[in-house]
């Protein structure tokens, strides 16, 4: 074997859904990939993955990064192109859940498998073990499970099942491709059935299923109680059955039940009776219309068991409940579930209680470590902790009595006893700092030392794992600037949701003085996401203090009367809740963050060492702002980019249209301005947001030198990297252009045609017309000649001015207002 | 009736099929190719005809630039082989310029400064779109309210005339359904054989897997636009694109197409010099202006103009070809002058047939005139709205 282990292409045998979305995410990393599938009898041979790649363009969410990458999957079938199976280092399988299907399968490819060829089962629920009997023994060491997750551009956990006799080489190589080059979270399971995540999931699911039907709970109810509350997805319970496909539960069930003879809670997969009514009727879910939810007209009906039909979906929580919902604290939201009397309260302690009880009899059995069942917790089924680091949160012993007081009493779903390492009276969790625990040795085990995992520098965090980044070189309650003893600093907001501040605003000058002083990089980098959620105002509302007695005279006058009727601000994007708290001031200090938040952005574009943002998750507003400003953007996949400020009747000012109006300039290469200049209109006064970094470089947003990482995990080690390379090779900030042609009033003229049609038509509205028109405004250098040369400070001033017009404009308040108000925008 | 001193017949006219745009067989032509082919197929249709007599060659088209701009008359006559003795020039008013065209042709000839003339039209949506390569609106536009329709898209004027005249998007889907079921039958039974000239598609694809030039060689016979799979249900399905509730659809708009026509006129004393057979005579021409925000109803104001120089009523006129920009303004047009259906477009109009812009003046031309002799009709009309607000006819007599 060479040194590099390299994975140059890759095979996915079957184009069924999870097959194509795994051969969509493959050329998402841009790894070469066939998609093979049976022939079909008639017409084009690759007929069915044609149509599975038509059905890639329609899913929702986009399975692909861009649908220009579709045309890098290269259909192929078994008639005809078994030999191309020679030129690819891994092969998945990725067919119906049927042994003899595979096993049919296996033998077909085998003759055709090159020689360092890795061959892997997305299965999820066949033993490995038992599939690798069809190969020859030295193939078998090249064989594995792969289980990925649906969706697995957007589901972080991959399963690893190594069969007894897997190189363990080849399991590691293979790990360190799944990470790094797929940006997968993986975790090492063994061949149980259902493996990890879906043992402990299905196990979730159907014990909340039996509950509920114990106690009577609408199918409403539960998801309102299972939901985000829980830090779970919106999904919750039963919308979850919906999205999986409520046959693909019950068979997923049906094969656990099956191979768990011997499982303690063996009935727990019994699938209920009207979930198997349901499937015979053809309501399977949201693949058919209709599942245990159904939408007629605008509303959405829920199944009730007892009608045996639909009713009209409220799902209501006990008004007393609410507040343990909201509790972020374990222990106490644990003792309010275990001792409010509430049905809804005692429904939802059986369901943790229960799952409890399960991950503490199986753990041994069937992960590594306590870690290991917690990521795929937390990876495979977007739960935002996994069961036993929250048993550790909500304290240990204490949860663990009580689970001894109910198997006693009765009431668990089984009256298996806990494991002796449970009960040991010294343990106070399952993580410690020098590791998880893992039952099988009875030792704590520290995390994989797999060389990709160096590239992590802040791998995922379990709950109670300390937060420690670096060295701090200096702290506000807005900021941290801070270095990892490498000469390169790092500041990562503080702010909720890493929104821009005039406090921030001030952090990042300094931040930059003190890095051109005494650094050589400067990276922007969150420790969480997002990278700054601008626009995303209605997870921002802050309490604001209001205005006090400031005169009510003029704009400001104006301004406070709406600001006093909404009780609430935002830190929004671009400073927005920090611009709305100046204007009670006074104009002048609105217009004074605008201008530092100017002056950041040029600064981090012509600061004397590379500035580097490392973007993840949103990057609206006044966050995109910063970053097409830094010398270098690296992003992950993830990054969902876009200029949002016209959706409040605002524009972006901060730099936001001088930078998009520099690049149509510099595009056109002496050239049409206009066409290059239109796209980047169209963004800005469209509110667009990528849904990939590789949109958002087709956006414009992301520039041909800029970075795309596919694991967020990895992405401050390529930043710094980046800034490293940046550095080393004798970095000068670009010289000021002195010189920007504009499109001028011709520019303008020709975008309110586009957009006179648009409000014409009534696609928008005459407020929307009007913003649109100062975009153009900003965009075209204002009312000058076709092609007249300004500079960059030209438009600066042009944003600026612009943006204090619209925020004096009564329809743009309401619009704040509104956002503040009913956390939607405003289409006035 | 207007005056004039010798009567301008026509004497050849001819048109390449209408393909669709821009994808469909002429995707890959040149329209200056498409213009040079028809003024052959012309001239080659009066074989009599010295070349040299032939005064001038006028050209229609909508966005004269890129491929058809440069003069397209002037170039594609001279690759049709004509002699350079014989000049071209391009006219452009919009939808009507291959009708204009002819108007022009004409009067040269009844102002007895001509006696041959060629009209033409040609039009590639394929290679120039709908508002040109380069769109720059003029600022002045918007600096005033009553101007600022100079800059509506076709589409929301048709949305204007459909509000105003209040025509349901039933009514112009059944209407969009009928022009369809006229045109399919028209080409069943061979109704446009005669004005057709076929022509040669050339592609020059590169064949990845042989690593050749694969040169495609296929006959363009017929037009592309009917769809016999056309249905009110399948046209009910489509969304408004022009307004957020609005009516107008692709399905009940004309089609973007690429095509070419020509007519050949000459005097009296040409028909005798040259021993040429008249299909038919050139009676009258005229355009006015309308609000550019309701452009579709333009032909209202044109017809009874034109008429007048004819010194026929609407009556007299047994077939009409009205281009269906949008069945919106083709039915206001006919409500406002209470046209009998049955003479409008009775092989299909564009909806159907297509509408290369700039070429469908001397494209429906032909088909009025072969037409008109064919089922023995006296008095046709072409006549078509224009955008920026204005409407165009013409009057035409079969000998």
């Amino acid at each position: 074997m060479s040194k590099n282990f390299m994975i140059r292409k890759v095979a996915v045998l079957g184009a069924g859904v999870m097959g194509a979305r795994i051969a969509a995410h493959m050329v998402n990393a841009s790894v070469e990939t066939l998609l093979f599938d049976l022939p079909d009898g008639e017409g084009d041979p690759n007929g069915k993955v044609v149509r599975a790649l038509e059905g890639l363009k329609k899913a929702e969410p986009g399975p692909l990064s861009s649908p220009g990458r579709l045309g890098s999957i290269q259909p192929a079938n078994y008639g005809q192109h078994l030999e191309r199976l020679r030129e690819c280092d891994l092969v998945i399988e990725a067919i119906a859940e049927r042994m003899d299907w595979k096993t049919d399968l296996y033998r077909t490819v085998i003759p055709w498998l090159g020689e360092e060829c890795i061959f892997a089962s997305n299965t999820s629920g066949l033993s490995i073990n038992g599939l690798a009997q069809t190969f020859p023994e030295n193939l078998r060491q090249r064989f594995c499970g792969i289980h990925f997750f649906n969706p697995p551009r957007y589901m972080h956990l991959v399963e690893l099942i190594p069969c007894t006799e897997t190189l363990p080489e080849r399991m590691d190589h293979l790990e360190e491709f799944l990470v790094s080059t797929l940006g997968k979270g993986v975790v090492r399971a063994r061949d149980t059935p259902g493996f990890i995540a879906n043992r402990i999931g299905m196990f979730s699911l159907l014990s909340t299923l039996h509950h509920a039907q114990r106690m009577a709970l609408d199918f409403d109810t539960v998801d309102a109680l299972t939901g985000s509350d829980l830090g779970r997805p919106k999904s919750a319970t039963f919308r979850t059955l919906d999205v999986v496909g409520l046959d693909v539960f019950a068979s997923v069930a049906d094969t656990m039940r099956m191979h768990l003879p011997d499982d303690p809670w063996h009935s727990c997969f019994d699938v209920p009776d009207w979930l198997g009514r349901l499937v015979k009727e053809g309501a399977l879910g949201q693949k058919t219309g209709r599942g245990v939810y159904q939408k007629l007209g605008n509303q959405i009906h829920v199944f009730d068991p007892g009608l045996q039909n639909y009713r009209l979906s409220e799902g209501k929580v006990d008004a007393a409940l609410k507040e343990t919902l909201r509790q972020r604290d374990w222990a106490k939201k644990m003792e309010a579930l275990r001792s409010d009397q509430g049905t809804q309260a005692q429904f939802l302690w059986a369901v943790f209680r229960d799952l409890f009880h399960y991950c503490a009899v199986h753990m041994e059995e069937i992960a590594d470590s306590a870690r290991d069942l917690d990521f795929a917790m937390r990876w495979g089924f977007g739960w935002s902790h996994g069961p036993l680091e929250i048993w550790q949160a909500a304290g240990w012993q204490k949860i663990a009595g009580w689970l001894n007081e109910d198997i006693s009493a009765g009431k668990t779903l089984s009256p298996a006893p806990l494991p002796g390492w449970v009960t040991d009276p010294a343990r106070r969790g399952v993580h410690e700092v020098q590791g998880s625990y893992s039952a099988g040795s009875n030792r704590y085990q520290p995390r994989s030392t797999l060389s990709v995992y160096r590239r992590q520098l802040f791998p995922d965090r379990l709950l109670g794992e300390a937060e420690e980044y670096g060295e701090t070189i200096f702290d506000t309650s807005a900021a941290r600037m801070w270095h990892n003893g490498q000469d390169i600093a790092v500041l990562s907001f503080k702010t909720k949701m890493h929104t821009i501040s005039s406090e921030l605003l001030d952090d990042m000058l300094r931040a930059l003085d003190e890095a051109e002083e005494n650094w050589r990089a400067l990276i922007i980098w969150q420790a969480d996401r997002p990278f700054s959620a601008g626009a995303d105002l209605l997870q921002l509302m802050q309490g604001v203090q209001t205005a006090g007695d400031q005169p009510a005279e003029g704009f400001a006058g104006r301004f406070k009367g709406a600001l006093q009727r909404v009780k609430y601000t935002v830190a929004g994007g671009g400073g927005l809740g920090e611009i709305v708290n100046a204007a009670v001031g006074n104009v002048l200090r609105v217009e004074d963050v605008i201008a530092r938040f100017q002056q950041v952005s040029q600064r981090l574009k012509y600061a004397q060492i590379p500035t580097v943002a490392a973007i993840d998750g949103l990057v609206l507003g006044g966050g995109c702002e910063l970053s097409i400003h830094c010398t270098r953007i690296v992003a992950t996949m993830e990054s969902y980019i876009g200029l949002v400020e016209t959706g409040v009747g605002l524009l972006p000012s901060g730099g936001g249209c001088k930078e998009m109006a520099q690049r149509a300039a510099a595009e056109a290469r002496g050239g049409d301005i206009f066409p290059h200049l239109r796209r980047y209109f169209q963004n800005i006064a469209m509110g667009e947001v990528s849904r990939s970094a590789e949109l958002a470089r087709e956006m414009g947003y992301l520039r041909a030198s800029d970075r795309i990482v596919m694991n967020r995990f990895e992405l401050l080690h390529v930043a710094i990297q980046e800034a490293m390379a940046l550095a080393a090779t004798a970095y000068r900030p670009p010289l000021v252009p002195r010189q920007i042609p504009v499109a001028g009033r011709g520019g303008i003229a020709s975008l309110k045609a586009a957009m006179v049609n648009m409000l014409q038509g009534g696609f928008i509205s005459e407020h929307d017309y009007a913003v649109g028109c100062r975009v153009a405004e900003v965009m075209c250098g204002g009312d000058v000649d076709t092609g007249s040369q300004v500079d960059e400070q030209w438009l600066l001033d042009l944003e600026r001015r612009n943006f204090l017009d619209l925020l004096a404009m009564s329809k743009t308040q309401e619009r704040i207002e509104y956002m503040l108000r009913n956390s939607k925008p405003l289409r006035n | 009736m207007s005056r004039r001193i010798q009567e301008a017949y026509i004497v050849a006219a001819s048109r390449t099929p209408v393909g669709k745009a821009p994808r469909g067989m002429f995707r890959n032509t040149r329209p200056d190719d498409l213009l040079a082919h028809v003024l052959k197929q012309v001239m080659g249709q009066c074989p009599s005809l010295d070349p040299a007599a032939v005064g001038d060659v006028i050209a229609g088209c909508a966005m004269p630039e890129a491929e058809q701009g440069m003069n397209v008359a002037r170039i594609a006559l001279l690759l049709a082989g004509l002699p350079d003795t014989v000049p071209g020039m391009t006219v452009n008013r919009f939808c009507s310029s291959g009708l204009q065209a002819v108007a022009i042709a004409a009067d040269r000839i009844r102002l007895g400064e001509a006696d041959v003339m060629i009209a033409s039209g040609t039009e590639s949506m394929s290679k120039v779109p709908m508002t040109g390569n380069k769109i720059a609106f003029n600022p002045e536009i918007f600096a005033r309210d009553e101007n600022i329709a100079i800059a509506y898209g076709m589409g929301l004027t048709a949305e204007k005339v459909a509000e105003r005249w209040q025509i349901s998007r039933e009514v112009q889907d059944t209407f969009a359904c009928e022009s369809h079921r006229r045109a399919l039958v028209a080409l069943a039974n061979g109704e446009f054989m005669e004005e057709i000239a076929p022509y040669s598609v050339e592609n020059r694809e590169p064949d990845l897997i042989t690593r050749k030039t694969e040169v495609r060689a296929r006959m363009a016979m017929q037009d592309e636009g009917p769809r016999a799979d056309t249905s009110m249900e399948a046209l009910a399905r489509l969304k408004a694109v022009f307004a957020r509730n609005g009516t107008v659809t692709a399905g009940n708009s004309s089609q973007m197409s690429d095509g070419a026509g020509a007519v050949l006129l000459a005097s009296e004393t040409a028909l005798k010099r040259y021993n040429l057979t008249p299909l038919g005579k050139f009676l009258g021409y005229a355009v006015a202006g309308v609000p550019p925000e309701i452009m579709g109803i333009g032909p209202k104001e044109a017809i009874p103009r034109a008429l007048r120089q004819a010194g026929l009523q609407l009556e007299d006129i047994g077939w009409i070809e009205l281009n269906e920009a949008f069945a919106a303004q083709t039915l206001a047009v006919m409500q406002e002058l209470d046209m009998n259906p049955a003479r409008v477009n009775p092989l299909g109009g564009a909806i159907a047939l297509g509408h290369p812009l700039g070429a469908t003046g001397a494209i429906r031309t032909a088909t009025l005139l072969h037409g008109m002799r064919r089922h023995k009709k006296k008095f046709g009309m072409v006549t078509m709205c224009i955008g920026t607000g204005m409407g165009a006819a013409g009057i035409f007599e079969a000998c």
